[in-house]
């Protein structure tokens, strides 16, 4: 019976799309544009002198991209960044390694994570995931609300080409094999 | 004698060496202490700066991230340092984070605080401050460490020089024993010197010590044959010294030395001093070496004279004088007739030298008793001269002692009156015969006793001339009596002795004193002829030079002596002062009154003025007056008195 429940629940979720958590995507909206700027190579990455920050999601996630795009950019209205930013909202479907981008983050998806996550690696784009469970695909950063703020970090692609983060990031990140956590 | 007290050189090195480790060690640890404290403590600047600086960037990323709960987080790791007593998190000067520990009240007086600059992440705009308050409990526990530390290093030090003195002790410890042996070495005895099989410094010295105490002792013993050698040879040259002590190198005979030996052996003795008779005399006319031969054959005789007589010992006492100590004395009859025999031997004793013959007298001094003997015996030689008898017996009835005595008493009292200035003059006046009025006056000595009693010279002159005072006497007298007549119109005379007129010093001081009281033409100095003036030529001299200065000369006591009337001329006097002898009985007396007359006579023709002294009655006083004697002095007319001013 409680298997029949349990398949039950996961068939209504793939049906109708998947649910995510306000709070935590306020948080990571916060905080991963900051993090973007912990790159001592960011110069290297700017696309037209501007960060741009690409929201990569699934069709039926338009509207929880579009207020995640929404929020970062009242929020990077309030503060006074050394760069411009530009949110770029992408379909998964659309996105390739010709997108333009200084940064992605990747909203819920069960067929493109792992192919984002691999353009990402080539192009030495820094990669975040709403689901932290996504870095075992190849995604840099996650970050969970638990006890406190918790920021993942895939180590396997820390040392991807042009990535260098200021050092004390290092200390508070849990760092993520592609084995385990 | 203070010994002195040991001080033991091991443990003067020990003690230096204590000392300086001390002092060292004082002053290193006051250093150190001083250096490490501010390092102690600089460390834990250091140490807290260092968590300031490690802990900022995360506190700076999470502040960057608004991830306040992770800094809340590691505010709260960090308070688990028991060091640190709170931190604070300040973001644009506002507290962010604030956590302080169970400490913090009791430790934050003594604590101190770090604040570092929280940079953001990516840029260095400083967005806040970290506050470390930091206790200073690591600080304290490495001081208590370290005091601990240096406590065991001097307690150590202490226990190595302990060690180290017990240690020096017993390397000295041989020489210690050394001395102990060597403290009862003397030359004569072989000490056993140990440690001389010692492969160190002790065995060089215990085998050096060993080698000069061998040295020594051949060393002493040939001192000590020296020694031997020596106080023979001392003890020779003393039997020899001592003989010459007592034996008189001329004659041959024992000393005075040996007769007071003799004398203190001797129970009931008597002796005879032998005196020969004018021995200068032979001295001077035949020369000492004739003299010395009498003195020989002279003993000779006298040794074969009582050669059989086994108690009398002969001995010779000084130059002329000899001794004959009866060890047992004989009886008194038998000791004059010897006495007397020996006196007649010796006057008929010849000795020859060069062909002259020299005959000797002597005069003999008896003292029929050993206990003052040789005294006794030579006072009565002294009477026997005096009396010019060959031989006189000591007699206690003389009373020669208490003569002596008496004499030696008024040495005394002269000396006491001369000090405490009771020597004064009395002044007699000397009346004209022809007008009766005072023509000059006498001035004479005086000696007021102890109890104000006027003593006159008879008593004291003798003794006076006998003990050198006489001088002082006449340098009174003439001081006094010219401040006297200073201020007097008064003629007056003072009497000198010719032993006055031949002191040269005496009479400078007379012709001082005259030229200081300006009386030289008032004075007149008496010079008694009594006295036997054989010294004509000095006196001669003298009165010239007085008569120059204006002075006046009498003759005094003249015609009682043997003076011989050229020689007086000689001596240009202005008066003749009669002996008193001629003058008492003049009125019976009809020698004296020709011997009187005579003499007026004969001072007339040659214009010299006649005194007629003693005079002590009307009738000598018209005697007098009638022989025409310019002037008269005596008790008839006036008594001495103390001053020539008193009628």
């Amino acid at each position: 019976m409680k298997i029949i429940a349990l398949l039950l629940f996961i068939l209504v979720n793939f049906s109708y799309g998947y649910t995510y958590n306000k709070l935590l995507l306020k948080a990571q909206a916060s905080i991963f544009p900051k993090i973007i700027m912990l790159d001592k190579k960011i110069h290297d990455k700017l696309i037209d002198g501007e960060i741009v920050y690409t929201i990569v999601y699934e069709k039926n996630d338009y509207y929880t991209a579009l207020e995640i795009g929404e929020f970062m950019e009242s929020n990077y209205r309030q503060n006074k960044s050394k760069y411009s930013y530009k949110i770029n909202l992408v379909e998964f479907s659309n996105f390739s390694d010709e997108t333009q981008t200084t940064a992605v983050y990747v909203l819920n998806s069960n067929k493109y994570i792992k192919k984002i996550a691999q353009s990402a690696t080539r192009k030495g784009i820094i990669s975040f995931a709403y689901d932290m469970n996504n870095l075992k695909q190849g995604i840099l950063f996650s970050l969970m609300l638990e006890k406190s703020t918790v920021l993942y970090l895939n180590k396997e692609n820390l040392n991807t080409k042009g990535i260098d983060f200021v050092d004390s990031l290092y200390q508070i990140v849990n760092f993520v094999e592609k084995s385990g956590s | 004698m203070k010994r002195k007290s040991f001080n033991s050189l091991s443990t003067k090195i020990v003690l230096s060496i204590a000392l300086v480790s001390i002092v060292i060690t004082l002053v290193i640890f006051v250093v150190s202490n001083k250096i490490n404290k501010e390092a102690f403590h600089q460390i834990e600047i250091e140490k807290a700066n260092i968590i300031a600086q490690t802990i900022e960037p995360l506190i700076a990323l999470n502040m960057y991230l608004d991830m306040e709960d992770k800094i809340n987080q590691i505010t709260l790791q960090l308070i688990e340092n028991p060091n640190i007593l709170a931190v604070k998190v300040l973001k644009n000067d506002n507290i962010i984070n604030y956590v302080e520990s169970k400490e913090h009240k009791e430790e934050v007086g003594e604590s101190f605080v770090v604040k570092r600059t929280i940079t953001q992440p990516n840029s260095s705009q400083a967005t806040g401050e970290l506050v470390l308050i930091y206790s200073n409990k690591g600080y304290k526990k490495l001081i208590s460490k370290y005091t601990d530390l240096t406590a065991l290093l001097i307690l150590s030090l202490v226990i190595l020089l302990a060690l180290f003195g017990i240690y020096v002790k017993k390397l000295l410890y041989p020489l210690r024993q050394i001395s102990k042996l060597l403290k009862n070495y003397s030359p004569n005895k072989n000490i056993e010197i140990p440690f001389i099989s010692q492969n160190n410094e002790i065995g060089l010295i215990s085998s050096a010590l060993n080698n000069m105490q061998k040295k020594i002792m051949q060393y002493s013993k040939k001192q000590e044959n020296i020694n031997h050698y020596l106080e023979e040879k001392v003890n020779e040259k003393t039997l020899e010294l001592r003989a010459q002590l007592y034996i008189d190198t001329l004659t041959g005979l024992p000393n005075r030395f040996s007769m007071f030996n003799d004398i203190v052996e001797t129970d009931d003795g008597a002796l005879l001093i032998i005196n020969i008779d004018d021995f200068k005399e032979i001295n001077d006319f035949f020369g000492h070496i004739a003299g010395d031969i009498v003195l020989k054959k002279f003993s000779n005789r006298l040794k074969n004279m009582f050669k059989t007589n086994e108690f009398a010992k002969l001995k010779r006492l000084s130059g002329d004088e000899f001794a004959l100590l009866f060890i047992q004395k004989p009886p008194l009859q038998e000791f004059i007739k010897i006495a007397h025999k020996l006196i007649n031997d010796v006057e008929k004793m010849i000795f020859f030298n060069d062909n002259n013959e020299i005959s000797i007298r002597v005069t003999v001094g008896g003292a029929y008793q050993i206990d003052g003997g040789l005294e006794k015996a030579d006072i009565a030689l002294k009477s026997a001269k005096k009396q010019q008898k060959s031989f006189l017996l000591y007699d206690e009835n003389l009373n020669i002692e208490g003569q002596y005595k008496e004499n030696m008493e008024w040495v005394k009292k002269l000396k006491r009156a001369i000090e405490h200035d009771m020597i004064v003059p009395y002044y007699q006046p000397i009346f004209d015969n022809i007008t009766d009025k005072i023509a000059s006056f006498e001035c004479l000595v005086r000696l007021i006793d102890d109890e104000g009693k006027v003593i006159s010279p008879y008593l004291f002159l003798n003794v006076a001339k006998k003990s050198r005072l006489y001088s002082t006497l006449t340098k009174i007298m003439i001081e006094k009596s010219c401040m006297h007549f200073e201020n007097l119109e008064y003629d007056f005379s003072i009497n000198l002795s010719v032993e006055d007129i031949l002191n040269a010093d005496t009479v400078n001081y007379i012709k001082a004193k005259i030229t200081q009281y300006n009386v030289t033409n008032r004075i007149i100095f008496e010079i008694l002829e009594s006295d036997g003036i054989e010294n004509y030529e000095e006196v001669s001299i003298f009165t010239q030079e007085m008569k120059k200065l204006g002075c006046r000369i009498a003759i005094d006591d003249f015609g009682s002596g043997y003076s011989n009337f050229e020689h007086m001329l000689k001596l240009n006097i202005d008066y003749i002062k009669i002996d008193g002898t001629l003058i008492e009985n003049l009125d019976n007396d009809i020698s004296a009154q020709i011997i009187v007359e005579t003499i007026v006579d004969f001072a007339k023709r040659l214009n010299i003025l006649t005194v007629a002294e003693f005079v002590h009655s009307a009738d000598v006083y018209e005697k007098v007056k009638e022989l025409n004697v310019n002037r008269t002095q005596g008790y008839f007319l006036s008594e001495p008195r103390k001053s020539a001013n008193k009628e």
